[in-house]
């Protein structure tokens, strides 16, 4: 079938049933000759700060080195919604349209089958954990570019408060009990454990402590949405469960999927959180912390500057901090760049994300905006975001990556498919975990 | 040459453009998404494979693609049944003179002239619980609501999907009262017939075709549903608010998996068809519609 035709009928496939669909074509090229080493080379991002950020690195490079190179980088920003599912109709298309792909952790396995391998590319500046979530059967097949992982983000004068008037405690206690089934003191943010954030989750309610300061403890990104599954997963990780065992079959049948559906749902069923958590996700999760109608929350690392910057929120900036998520477990994953295998300008594409694999490059993406994946550049840019050495950090001690493999993109889909009415209370966590992990089973393959 | 022939001869001329636009842009992409839902196509195997009928039974049993059809069947026919109603209530009421009709006619029209996307983005701010204006003002009065809440998110769709295409509705049947002939009217008013005794007896009857078209159109659009419902919920929760669309976008675009999508859309293309000729018939046969 011609792949011209594919794009076509997928097109008005989608049509029939009202979807926008994206659209590719064979046609274009890169611009330079094939196997030149020079001319043009095409790149996607998506926009917002990683597209912002990559703009001005390209700037630089096609001014700098690029233009000893003779190669000039053109980036293409897509609608940050629909930037992979427009790729995969150029990669179902075999496009040579474009000659860098923007990527992730969790699509890599599933695009590899469109993309070429790395193999020149020097890699060890990054972080492991990084360069591992973008290999697949023991192949590197994308440079990390953004790293993500997630933080609780919390009302530190909240906390404070509570912690240092030994007053209340006894309020607390009964709290927790009723939470938790247990007493316990509060705690300092970094060490809790997930019944510290159930427990603190109640405490800063009004449903369940009137005299909270806050409407309610925390948010859930409940959405049914793949990036939430990454949010649950630390729950699930911190809870000592996993997607699969060590032989690699599904494993999210277990007690301790079962306590970390059973966190979400305590949570939301009791009122501790927003009942609008249902549909929530990042920007959501923003909202709440900044409108300070909520304590605390798991959150994506991203959101922090934002939150800590007085013109942009200005009721809670200076007052959040943020401490390691609880169960010390922080999903990573990472926002790559990757050579398409139909490029008719590798070499040149390959010349770019060499120069995108140095310290300087990370640097200025860095002074742009961005979070680069490499730990030295985060820690010497601590100026530019002071969460920085923090997320360095977190990183490094508590960063872990799903497995890799063709269905992983599938498999965030389907386990928030799966578990999202679970979360909330819609259905009980022992079907829906079966469900979810017949999904995964299958996707395993 | 004859009359005739050049009068055959300029039909076809004259129609040249848009077969050929038909032929480019709808006969070949529809031949084309229903061949692939023959094949076995996906990203992590771009290598087509005749599978027969076999996505199409993969499509037809799964529980996802079931559920999925019966919550837009459902939600299509809620929509339509409100909208054609309220549709046809506003264009009575807009149908005569009245201090500011202009502006009231205009401000109808607003919500069909956003894209649903757009619209969907706003709903998700306006109706934000945390900083939305929606759940603050009814904060004000006394109503704690969370309009994203499980047991409250499908009356939610059902009424932005109201609000955005009721003026849609509205439009249409406007338009057929604007030409519905005064001289029955009249006729009706010398015979002593009231108000609801008229519209009962002569202007429904009369307006039934434009009420079938308005029915019709909406009916096909609100199954085609996507934009707005998947901004606000994804389809979620679980599967509780998944349309056929966002299934057949999912299947194709997160699980890479084009035979199956293309199956889904033939299948729900081949069950809508049939209907066409029906809805063709009432809107389009004098009489028909008695």
């Amino acid at each position: 079938m011609k792949a011209a035709g594919l794009v076509i009928a997928l097109a008005t496939g989608l049509a029939l049933v009202g979807c926008a669909p994206s659209t590719g074509s064979k046609a274009g090229g890169s611009g330079g000759e094939q196997g030149s080493g020079s001319g043009t080379v095409k790149m996607v991002l998506w926009p917002g700060p990683e597209g912002d950020a990559m703009s001005k690195v390209v700037d630089a490079y096609n001014a700098g080195q690029g233009s000893k190179d003779k190669i000039k980088v053109e980036m293409t920003l897509l609608s940050r919604q629909d930037t992979f599912s427009k790729e995969a109709t150029l990669m179902a298309a075999k496009s040579n349209q474009q000659d860098i792909y923007f990527v992730a952790s969790y699509n890599v396995g599933q695009y590899a089958n469109s993309l070429d391998p790395l193999t020149s590319v020097d890699a060890s500046n990054y972080f492991p954990v990084a360069v591992d979530g973008l290999k697949y059967q023991d192949k590197q097949y994308a440079l990390p570019l953004d790293v993500s992982n997630h933080f609780l983000l919390y009302r530190k004068d909240l906390v404070d408060t509570l912690l240092g008037t030994k007053s209340q405690w006894p309020a607390y206690q009964a709290v927790a009990q009723r939470a938790i089934g247990e007493r316990r003191d509060p705690k300092p943010a970094a060490e809790w454990d997930w019944n510290d954030y159930t427990a603190m989750a109640a405490w800063f309610s009004k449903t369940a402590n009137p005299s909270s300061p806050t409407r309610y403890g925390t948010i859930l990104q409940a959405k049914n949405l793949l990036y939430n599954t990454m949010i649950w997963d630390d729950v699930l990780w911190g809870s000592g469960g996993s997607w699969t065992t060590p032989d690699g079959k599904a494993n999210l049948d277990t007690p301790a999927a079962a306590k970390a559906v059973g966190v979400y749902s305590t949570i939301y069923k009791n009122g501790w959180t927003s009942k609008d958590s249902s549909q929530a996700e990042f920007p959501e999760t923003q909202a709440a912390l900044k409108a300070g109608t909520t304590a605390f929350a798991l959150q994506r690392s991203a959101g922090f500057a934002e939150l800590n910057d007085k013109t942009k929120s200005p009721l809670v900036a200076g007052k959040l901090a943020i401490a390691p998520v609880p169960g010390q477990k922080t999903h990573v994953h990472a926002l790559a760049v990757a050579l398409n295998k139909y490029s008719e300008n590798k070499d040149a594409a390959t010349k770019f994300l060499n120069y995108l694999a140095t310290k300087d490059a990370m640097s200025a993406y860095a002074e742009a905006g961005g979070i680069p994946a490499m730990p030295s550049v985060l820690q010497d840019k601590a100026s530019i975001n002071p969460a920085f050495p923090q997320i360095a950090e977190s990183i490094d001690k508590y960063g872990y990556s799903v497995p890799v493999f063709p269905n992983t993109f599938q498999a965030y889909s389907k386990i928030a498919e799966s578990l999202s009415g679970a979360w909330v209370g819609q259905q009980d966590a022992g079907p829906a975990l079966k469900t979810a992990n017949a999904a995964l089973e299958k996707l395993l393959g | 040459m004859s009359t005739r022939t050049t009068s055959r001869l300029s039909k076809w001329v004259l129609g040249s453009p848009l077969i050929v636009f038909a032929l480019i842009f709808v006969v070949y992409p529809v031949y084309q998404g229903i061949q692939t839902g023959f094949y076995s196509l996906s990203l992590q195997n771009p290598d087509t494979l005749f599978t027969g009928l076999e996505n199409f039974g993969t499509v037809l049993t799964d529980p996802g693609f079931l559920a999925a059809a019966k919550f837009t069947l459902l939600f299509a026919l809620a929509v339509t049944a409100i909208e054609t109603v309220l549709g046809f209530g506003l264009a009575l009421l807009v149908n005569r003179e009245f201090p500011g009709k202009k502006v009231f006619f205009t401000m109808l029209l607003v919500p069909i002239m956003v894209a649903p996307a757009l619209l969907g983005v706003m709903f998700r701010l306006l109706l934000n619980g945390d900083i939305g204006l929606v759940p603050e003002v009814l904060r004000g009065v006394g109503l704690d609501v969370s309009l994203f809440a499980p047991n409250t998110v499908v009356p939610l769709l059902v009424l932005l999907d109201v609000l955005q295409w009721t003026p849609f509705a509205f439009l249409i049947m406007y338009a057929g009262l604007q030409s519905f002939p005064s001289d029955v009217l009249e006729a009706a008013q010398v015979d002593g017939a009231g108000r609801l005794r008229t519209l009962r007896s002569i202007v429904v009857p009369m307006m039934k075709p434009i009420i079938f078209a308005a029915l019709f159109l909406r009916l096909i659009d609100a199954i085609r549903t996507f934009d707005v419902v998947y901004v606000l919920t994804a389809g979620g929760p679980g599967t509780k608010t998944t349309t056929m669309s966002i299934y057949i976008y999912k299947t194709a675009f997160e699980s890479g998996q084009f035979g199956l999508a293309a199956a889904a859309s033939t299948i729900v293309m081949v069950v809508l068809i049939p209907f066409v000729p029906l809805f063709v018939k009432r809107i389009a046969t004098p009489g028909a519609a008695e």
